[in-house]
């Protein structure tokens, strides 16, 4: 287990008396690009959360590089930019231009200067086809350029591994192709990813890993040949096969 | 008829004697409230920022104690100050303070006057302006403060690139209205002889018994610090939203106009975008701007 970059031991995560997340246990290896899939409420997204420290983990442990973060030993703020974060709804930073936001963690939280920040900045915007509107405020470009600019803004806190939390489900059928691109790309890229998706093309085709989760706990976890093929439990394939019909 | 060219002749005369002084009156007025509204604002945020520092029950027991104490310490400072008049908050201060340390503070001569306006001012104004604050915090889109502590940054980070900017803006209408009471309401500071417009009023008609073509200036004068208050305001607000429209930055002129190439009835391969921005100005220029797409 030395090799694994990201480790989730028997995470739990409770609302009130509402538990979300049930003993989760679950590996990411460096260059791992793993699909966490399921219906809607079955904790994928607080999961993600939780890892980022968003969330505090009811009980349980998340070990970055053998390193446990949520014993309150790291500092999260440190942690996080090494575990960047893509949101369903972007997130952008309202009252900055395109460039600023992927500029803004660089200056402020790594202390780079200004130039060094941009040029790094450009680097990313070019790279999900961004840098022609880096002067552009979040309210003034669609749903799809939100999301690449939000991904270039992870990108450019040059993180270990990148979480994404739904990319695509706030975006029309069109943009989800251009989001889902970059993505692919930066898979090629050998980055490191956890993605939470509804998009079952892309945990099949791009992903190494797939994690089908229902009800809170890992139902089955594996290939992706594996789990879209030839599904072990009768939730994954009841859950596969409403998706397979459309 | 004749009584409004009477008091147009008095106000004529009074101003003619006493101009300086309504003048310095106005002057003094208006270094007061704009004074005490920026030091009131910075209460503001400060309580505002104060308040909001997140705190789980996994923090260490002293954390967590030192935030709820603050919280207090906030909360009671709004509400005393919020909940009293001004006046009796300017005699306690100016009076009360050098009584209940025996002098040991206390307010002397005009730069005294001037301390104790400021502070008394500014401290209501901060009382006022931390319920303000908290609220447009809260009303900034809780994703944003997401979006911020996902690259890393701590909450006085978040706060200060993040959140106050857009904070602000969405408050400057009610910085704006205590601005604008403030410029009003520094009159009830006669009471520790401070020496605004209203008290200069008191003064020239304590000479000359001429109640009112004084109260006709001094309507006037308000009114005038008021109109451009808000003015100012209004302009600065514009500024704030900064322009509609961008540039596109591209190296390769080519690339450039084929991005952009924009026939008004045809479209471009950006077309959801800019057929919304088309419907919008199509609509702002119809109907007038509205604000309601923010």
């Amino acid at each position: 287990m030395s090799d694994a970059i990201l480790e989730v031991r028997h995470l739990s995560k409770t609302f009130g008396s509402n538990q979300v997340l049930k003993d989760i246990d679950f590996t990411v290896r460096p260059g791992d690009v793993t699909s966490i899939i399921g219906a809607s409420g079955s904790g994928k997204s607080t999961l993600l959360r939780c890892i980022n420290l968003l969330e505090t983990p009811t009980s349980g442990e998340i070990i970055f590089h053998g390193e446990s973060v949520t014993g309150g030993k790291v500092n999260p703020n440190a942690y996080r930019t090494k575990v960047g974060m893509v949101f369903q709804s972007f997130n952008l930073f309202n009252n900055m231009t395109v460039l600023q936001n992927c500029m803004v963690g660089q200056t402020k939280v790594l202390k780079k200067n200004a130039q060094e920040a941009r040029a790094n900045a450009m680097k990313y915007l070019e790279q999900v086809g961004m840098a022609p509107y880096i002067n552009a405020k979040p309210r003034q470009i669609s749903g799809g350029q939100k999301q690449r600019v939000a991904i270039a803004r992870a990108l450019a806190m040059e993180p270990e591994v990148l979480l994404f939390d739904e990319p695509t489900s706030a975006l029309d059928p069109e943009m989800v192709g251009e989001v889902l691109e970059v993505m692919r790309s930066l898979a090629d890229g050998g980055m490191t990813m956890l993605v939470v998706t509804h998009e079952m093309a892309f945990a099949r085709d791009v992903s190494n890993h797939v994690v089908y989760m229902s009800e809170g706990v890992i139902c089955e976890e594996g290939a992706p040949k594996e789990v879209f093929s030839n599904p072990k439990q009768q939730r994954t394939r009841e859950f596969l096969s409403r998706f397979r019909e459309n | 008829m004749d009584k409004f060219a009477e008091l147009g002749a008095d106000i004529a005369l009074l101003w003619g004697t006493y101009a300086s002084r309504y003048l310095n009156g106005i002057l003094n007025t208006l270094i007061l409230a704009v004074t005490a509204t920026l030091v009131g604002c910075l209460i503001g945020f400060l309580c505002g920022v104060l308040n909001t520092i997140p705190h789980s029950r996994q923090d260490h027991a002293v954390k967590r104690f030192f935030l709820k104490l603050l919280r207090v310490i906030v909360r009671v400072y709004v509400e005393v100050f919020r909940g009293t008049p001004m006046v009796l908050q300017a005699v306690f201060i100016y009076y009360g303070l050098p009584y209940f340390t025996d002098n040991a503070v206390a307010f002397r001569g005009i730069p005294g006057i001037w301390a104790a306006s400021l502070i008394v001012v500014s401290i209501n104004t901060g009382a006022y302006m931390a319920e303000s604050v908290r609220g447009g915090i809260i009303s900034i889109d809780p994703g944003q403060t997401d979006g911020a502590k996902a690259i890393g940054m701590n909450h006085f980070q978040t706060m200060t690139s993040v959140i106050l900017p857009q904070a602000i803006r969405n408050i400057l209408p009610q910085i704006g209205n205590n601005f604008i009471i403030n410029i009003k309401d520094t009159s009830v500071m006669f009471i520790i002889g401070f020496f605004d417009f209203f008290a200069q009023h008191r003064n020239i008609v304590g000479v000359n018994n001429m109640y009112f073509p004084s109260a006709a200036i001094e309507m006037i004068g308000y009114l005038c610090m008021t109109l451009t208050a808000s003015f100012l305001l209004r302009l600065l607000e514009k500024v704030l939203d900064g322009s509609d429209s961008y540039e596109l930055v591209q190296g390769d002129s080519l690339v450039l106009a084929a991005g952009t190439y924009s026939h008004p009835d045809r479209g471009t391969p950006f077309d959801e975008h800019s057929k919304e921005q088309r419907e919008r100005i199509r609509q702002e220029l119809k109907h007038g701007r509205t604000r309601g797409d923010r």
